[in-house]
């Protein structure tokens, strides 16, 4: 009994949230091209956004999986769809602007977080970003993932150090939602 | 007599056989040096044509000494003998063609160049960064353009100092005067234009470029192939950070750095740059695929080079750190795609542990580094861009097209 109930603890303490939806109808090795959209930042920084944007297009495209269509090439598709907000398009707004570009799929994001966080003495680089894939024909949510790295950890807090530079915990960060996508 | 006629025919076919060996040494000379000329950028200029220096453009975004410099490297270059076209002339031409921009020039100005002022070329300088707090710094980059109805970017180079840049033993390398430093960058630049003009062998080592300073990751088409000469229109970059004229200095330097390649033939920007206005194209979020089809065929280039620069910092003073961030594109004229696809990013002190040993103390000499590596690897192919592309196991090379 005792080894049951410490078996319990062991394995219910390593349960988390699940950080990802996939839609189980959806045929992902269809999608050839995909359109990524501007993010939507929620940090103070005004240009990270526009980093984490540039990072995941080119990881994307190093994967060789699927081909991402230029980011100039989106904006004029998106002036042409008349989106009004590019980084929350609406489905109607997906369809039009994907018909436009020809692209089977558009991708969209919200950088939640960006830049220093602060605990007591301690600092640390943190970044959290979540992403979905629409559909280009009906404009449908059919992928959907988030990430947090960086942070203060234990070992911060001990020795001090403030954490990982930016750049590495971006490219964690824009890997780890690659990996989510592919798996 | 028949003795005499006898050595007189011999001496006679000696001299037939070594005029016809002359004359197919002669020929096999020529076929060389055309098939040289050929396959290279386009060669120095005959010695005596002289030079128009442009006005020194101010992209370091402060007030800068520019008509010092511009003094400085008109005296350098009377030193080795050039002809410089005098002021009273270059002011004239100026004004009677509405000559504003001297970051470039276009068909229109290189022709009137060569047909109202007789020059062979013109050097444009750009001023990068000039900082006069100790320690001094100072970045510019000069380009010498061809005259006439093509203007071709003959020669180009530049310079980044910065007074601390080697303190030596107990600091007595450190330059403090700006002048002093100024010195130095132009002697530098001037010394590597002689050396072009002189047609003596260039002086940097091509081995010299960092490995840290190689794109974080990258993707590259298998449409670009490794052995072809490609002709290259650099598009205007975004900037997103908040130095000013990041995107033009970046431009600049990617520039410079796919000149140094043989395989590329990087069109003059002032070219490009009337071409965008001509078709009034402006580019607030990158090049669409229509535009750069629109450049493509005016420009007959086979690729369009687009950047983001997300950080471009400098540092006054002797505490701080240069950063450079950038994201660069290649789309490609047959395929109307991205060949090419790369995130670069780099701090001054990367890799720096004792002493300061290694630290790059301006933008300008890291980003220099920096997109050198982007020329380079864009056409390594198989072994060579793997063994380009490694990078402590994080770099990824993936050779894979759009389908």
């Amino acid at each position: 009994m005792a080894l049951f109930c410490l078996a319990f603890v062991f394995f219910t303490a390593c349960a988390g949230t699940r950080e990802v939806y996939r839609d189980p109808n959806m045929d992902f090795g269809a999608i050839r091209s995909v359109a990524v959209m501007p993010f939507l930042s929620l940090a103070r920084d005004n240009i990270a956004a526009e980093r984490v944007r540039d990072v995941f297009i080119n990881d994307l495209l190093a994967t060789g999986a699927v081909y991402v269509v230029p980011v100039g090439e989106v904006a004029r598709g998106a002036a042409r769809a008349e989106v009004v907000t590019p980084a929350t398009p609406s489905p109607e707004e997906v369809i039009k602007l994907a018909s436009i570009i020809k692209v089977q799929a558009v991708i969209t994001g919200v950088l939640k977080e960006y830049g220093e966080v602060r605990s007591g003495t301690t600092s640390a680089n943190i970044i959290s970003v979540s992403l979905q894939m629409m559909e280009a024909q009906t404009g449908k949510i059919v992928w959907s993932a988030s990430t947090t790295k960086g942070g203060i950890n234990i070992w911060d807090r001990l020795f001090g150090g403030g954490g990982q530079p930016m750049d590495k915990i971006t490219q964690d960060a824009v890997r780890d939602l690659i990996n989510k996508l592919f798996k | 007599m028949d003795n005499r006629s006898s050595v007189s025919s011999i001496n006679g076919k000696i001299g037939r056989v070594s005029a016809a060996i002359f004359s197919v040494c002669i020929l096999l000379s020529a076929v060389f040096w055309a098939a040289e000329g050929a396959g290279s950028n386009a060669g120095p200029p005959e010695q005596g044509f002289s030079i128009a220096v442009l006005p020194v453009e101010n992209l370091s975004g402060t007030k800068a000494p520019v008509k010092d410099i511009r003094a400085l490297l008109i005296r350098r270059l009377k030193a080795q003998g050039f002809q410089i076209l005098d002021d009273e002339s270059l002011e004239k031409f100026m004004l009677r063609n509405r000559l504003r921009y001297t970051g470039g020039i276009n068909k229109a100005v290189a022709q009137a160049f060569k047909t109202e002022t007789g020059v062979g070329s013109v050097l444009i300088t750009s001023l990068e960064l000039y900082s006069e707090v100790n320690p001094p710094k100072i970045a510019l980059t000069c380009r010498l353009v061809s005259t006439g109805e093509n203007p071709v970017i003959l020669w180009m180079d530049g310079a980044g100092l910065a007074g601390d840049d080697s303190p030596g033993i107990l600091g007595l390398g450190l330059i403090e005067d700006p002048m002093a430093l100024l010195e130095k960058a132009v002697g530098r630049v001037e010394g590597s234009l002689g050396r072009y003009l002189n047609r003596k062998p260039a002086g940097e080592n091509v081995q010299s470029v960092k490995r840290k300073f190689k794109p974080e990751t990258f993707y590259r088409s298998d449409v670009l192939v490794s052995n072809a000469r490609y002709s290259v229109a650099v598009a205007p970059f975004l900037n997103f950070s908040g130095r000013r004229n990041a995107a033009e200095i970046l431009e600049l330097q990617f520039i410079r750095s796919l000149k140094k390649s043989d395989q590329f033939d990087v069109i003059e920007p002032g070219v490009v740059r009337q071409q965008l206005l001509a078709l009034r194209i402006i580019i607030p979020e990158g090049i669409s695929l229509s535009d750069a089809g629109a450049l493509f065929t005016l420009l007959n280039a086979d690729l369009i080079l687009t950047a983001n620069v997300v950080q471009y910092e400098d540092y006054t003073g002797s505490f701080g750190k240069a950063k450079v961030d950038f994201f660069t594109q290649l789309i490609d004229r047959k395929s109307r795609s991205v060949v090419w696809s790369s995130v670069s990013h780099n701090e001054g002190d990367d890799g720096v542990f004792f002493f300061d040993r290694g630290r790059v103390n301006t933008a300008y000499a890291m980003a220099s580094q920096m997109t050198r590596w982007v020329g380079k690897m864009m056409l390594a192919q198989g072994k060579r861009a793997e063994e380009a592309g490694e990078q402590g196991g994080e770099n990824k090379m993936i050779e894979k097209g759009k389908q």
